[in-house]
């Protein structure tokens, strides 16, 4: 395959196009510096922009995304690689970086693409969409969601078959398969890691039986199933396609847990399982909603009251990890745990269980710096050398983090981190012009 | 009302318990047990317990018997707290408690006092042996005597006595009243736990184990029984000679399998061994070997020869009877099925 090896110049490089790096970027551009967004997945906007709405306001996680992902892609001041990933990045002299690159072809001339979903409807191969979890499917030629930024097709080059059909349907004649990888060494001055996290995989826990037992979802299946561009328009258990009558929520999966490795917090599963509660009593006006929790860790402004508020809503709150569950021949699942206020392990029936999974650190940008030293901390997030004075520096000079690549936080906290990331870069910046 | 006393988890980690102070209280262990009911709840509330030091609470509890160490609890303790080792402890601090002689709390806790005691068992006998001129008829004859005595002696004297003591305890202080016909027909799950060990079979993946456990108890008891009624070393019947070795075969090879176990540490149950359960196995293991080595010398008629054989197997009787028996693991046979008794009762 032949490489093409492009050259240009940034003064800064952010890793992730989720809703830290996004907002980290547009603060510099707004100031006049030029950044260069490398995000990995096809569409930026992380995962927030996946998600049904946010904790405690209950506002629409979309409705303040879109704006946000459509004002990242319009200002001048910033370049996105969709698709792209960055190889490694090495110190040139004090106060530079250079950055290799690799832009994966995506067999679409995304200035040309309309969006039209011709290519979609043409497409034979239907593969599992990792954008709704898995929960439906989505063809090898397919625009990733609804309100994806670029909002182009991609083809999904590992499941084509190749047959040609997207062709012959796309009116602007925009798919093309000879597109391929492309190199860029790039030069720039600052780095901001917002590589984000990574969602537990319960598999880690075989006595839940996720992947086993076919009612078990994570919470984000939950969260997709419940956001305005759900799979179903309701509330479905894939099983059987039953609507649950009794909802069990299992929080703490995956965090404040020794045995997989991950002994903290995840801070954000208390709370994004109450708003899940609260949106599924309007969902599912006759549905028993569960929530079996450790300690309710409502810790930020408002949380308490979002907490109560549920309660008020007629949640049920259970004290009691849960530790096993097993199927019934109906597919309805039984929980066994102790009820910690009543000192007895009972064993509930549900139809549906949602399993709370925790954050979990992302190493993507571990090993990104072969001549210098990128220091973690004990739980493999970016160790943040001066939490207090200096919350976004790393162990590398000229190099910062914000959102949850530093650890574990809700969104509000990581657009703050952003703000902070993107301060200090800038400047850093100035100083260092 | 219950006074909370932080240092009762020092004294608890003489027993070989650590780490317990760590739970968080999920409830993770009580819920993955496989013998834990809706009844009889555990092992979290005993953690609970020892963290606040209710000793009174622990006392009137039979749950640390209803536990037969799976270690489902402790593999999956998300705060690494060990609860299955808390349980084990909690069951040597209980023999300690139930003992009236006091004797048993100094020998967990004391390796050098375990040492001792066993080094003055055995003094006794090689004094004793002494001062009877090495002569091997006049010491076998005593030998199977105190075999006799010992078991009478102990059982009426500590033993039952402790019983009693359990049953104050557990059924007596807290007033709960059992009816005479109650005990009467509670009895029959006494003898079928003392003998089967049947709850060890509720546990995870515990069929071979228990088998094994099972096969041991058999044997031991079996051994018992050949060698002091049927008078194993000196019967001339084949069919009591047959039965002693195949008898004292399985009580060693069994408990070799046990002790490999617990050099191996693979299983959560074999991981921490406190002195207490080496000296029971390996104890075990020595006195099934042994009585096999004496009667293979009197088969073989080299036995007047090289009487040290009986003598290293009367001081390893000596030393089994007279403080394993009474102060040491063995009691673990009796606390466990009479718990199960008692918890029939309440």
């Amino acid at each position: 395959m032949q490489e093409q090896i492009k050259e240009a110049s940034y003064d800064v490089l952010v890793i992730g196009g989720g809703i830290a790096g996004g907002e980290a970027a547009l603060n510099l551009a707004n100031n006049g510096f030029k950044v260069l967004i490398i995000e990995k997945d096809l569409s930026i906007g992380g995962k927030m922009i996946l998600l049904s709405k946010v904790f405690p306001t209950l506002d629409c996680s979309a409705c303040i995304t879109t704006p946000k992902v459509s004002e990242i892609s319009r200002q001048p001041g910033i370049t996105i690689f969709t698709g792209s990933e960055v190889k490694k990045i090495i110190k040139k002299t004090e106060n530079s970086f250079e950055a290799e690159v690799l832009k994966n072809p995506r067999y679409v001339i995304v200035e040309e693409c309309t969006a039209c979903q011709l290519c979609e409807q043409a497409c034979p191969v239907v593969v599992k969409d990792e954008y709704q979890f898995n929960l439906v499917g989505r063809k090898a030629a397919f625009i990733p969601f609804t309100i994806a930024s670029p909002k182009v097709a991609a083809i999904d080059i590992g499941n084509c078959i190749l047959c040609g059909a997207c062709e012959k349907a796309c009116p602007p004649k925009c798919i093309d398969f000879t597109q391929e990888k492309e190199e860029y060494t790039i030069k720039i001055k600052s780095v901001i890691i917002a590589t984000g996290f990574k969602l537990f995989d319960p598999l880690m826990i075989p006595r839940y039986g996720f992947g086993l037992f076919k009612n078990i979802i994570t919470s984000m299946q939950m969260e997709r199933q419940l956001a305005p561009t759900r799979p179903f328009n309701t509330i479905l258990r894939p099983g059987d396609g039953k609507v649950p009558c009794k909802v069990a929520y299992v929080l703490c999966t995956g965090s404040r847990d020794a045995t997989i490795g991950n002994p903290v917090c995840s801070q954000i599963c208390c709370m994004y399982s109450i708003k899940q509660a609260q949106l599924l009593m309007g969902a599912l006006p006759m549905a028993d909603v569960t929530i079996y929790y450790l300690n309710i860790r409502s810790f930020g402004k408002g949380f308490e009251e979002f907490y109560e508020q549920a309660k008020g809503m007629g949640v049920n709150f259970i004290k009691g990890k849960i530790g096993r569950i097993s199927e019934k021949e109906n597919g309805n699942l039984i929980l066994r745990y102790e009820d910690i206020n009543e000192n007895k392990v009972k064993e509930t029936e549900h139809d549906i269980v949602v399993l709370s999974v925790g954050v979990i650190a992302n190493r993507d940008a571990a090993t990104l710096f072969p001549d210098e030293q990128l220091k973690l901390d004990a739980f493999n997030f970016i160790n943040q050398t001066d939490p207090l004075a200096s919350p976004a520096r790393t162990s590398i000079e000229g190099v910062f983090v914000a959102g949850t690549a530093s650890g574990p936080m809700d969104i509000p906290d990581s657009i703050l981190s952003a703000g902070s990331a993107s301060a200090e870069a800038m400047s850093y910046l100035i100083q260092n012009k | 009302m219950a006074t909370i006393n932080p240092r009762f988890g020092e004294e608890l980690k003489k027993y070989g318990a650590f780490d317990f102070n760590a739970c968080y209280n999920c409830g993770n262990c009580t819920a993955v047990c496989s013998l834990s009911t809706e009844d009889d709840s555990f092992p979290r509330e005993m953690v609970r317990f020892s963290v606040l030091g209710l000793e009174d609470d622990i006392k009137s509890s039979l749950k640390p018997w209803l536990c037969y160490y799976c270690g489902e609890c402790t593999t999956n303790c998300p705060r690494t707290a060990y609860p299955g080792e808390l349980m084990m402890s909690l069951r040597r601090w209980l023999t300690s408690v139930y003992d009236w002689t006091g004797l048993s709390g100094l020998l967990y806790k004391s390796l050098p006092l375990s040492i001792f005691a066993f080094i003055l068992a055995a003094l006794g006998v090689i004094i004793f042996s002494v001062q009877e001129k090495f002569d091997l008829a006049t010491i076998m004859h005593y030998g199977h005597y105190f075999e006799m005595y010992a078991i009478l002696t102990v059982f009426g004297v500590i033993l039952l006595p402790n019983i009693i003591r359990m049953w104050w305890f557990v059924i007596l202080k807290p007033e709960i009243k059992v009816s005479f016909k109650n005990y009467l027909s509670g009895f029959w799950e006494l003898m079928v736990h003392m003998f089967t060990q049947k709850r060890a079979l509720g546990c995870d993946d515990n069929q071979l184990r228990w088998f094994e456990h099972f096969i041991l108890v058999i044997g031991y008891l079996g051994l018992l029984f050949t060698t002091v009624v049927l008078d194993w070393f000196s019967s001339g019947s084949l069919f009591i000679t047959v039965l002693g070795y195949l008898l004292s075969i399985i009580v060693f090879t069994i408990t070799v399998i046990f002790v490999s176990e617990r050099i191996r540490k693979k299983k959560e149950l074999s991981k921490f061994s406190q002195p207490s359960d080496w000296l029971f196995v390996i104890w075990l293991f020595l006195m099934g070997l042994s009585a096999f080595g004496v009667r293979v010398f009197i088969d073989t008629k080299i036995l007047e020869n090289n009487i040290w054989i009986y003598l290293l197997h009367l001081i390893i009787l000596v030393q089994w009877a007279l403080i394993i028996v009474p102060f040491g693991k063995w009691t673990h046979f009796l606390y466990r099925s009479f718990a199960m008794y008692f918890a029939k009762l309440r």
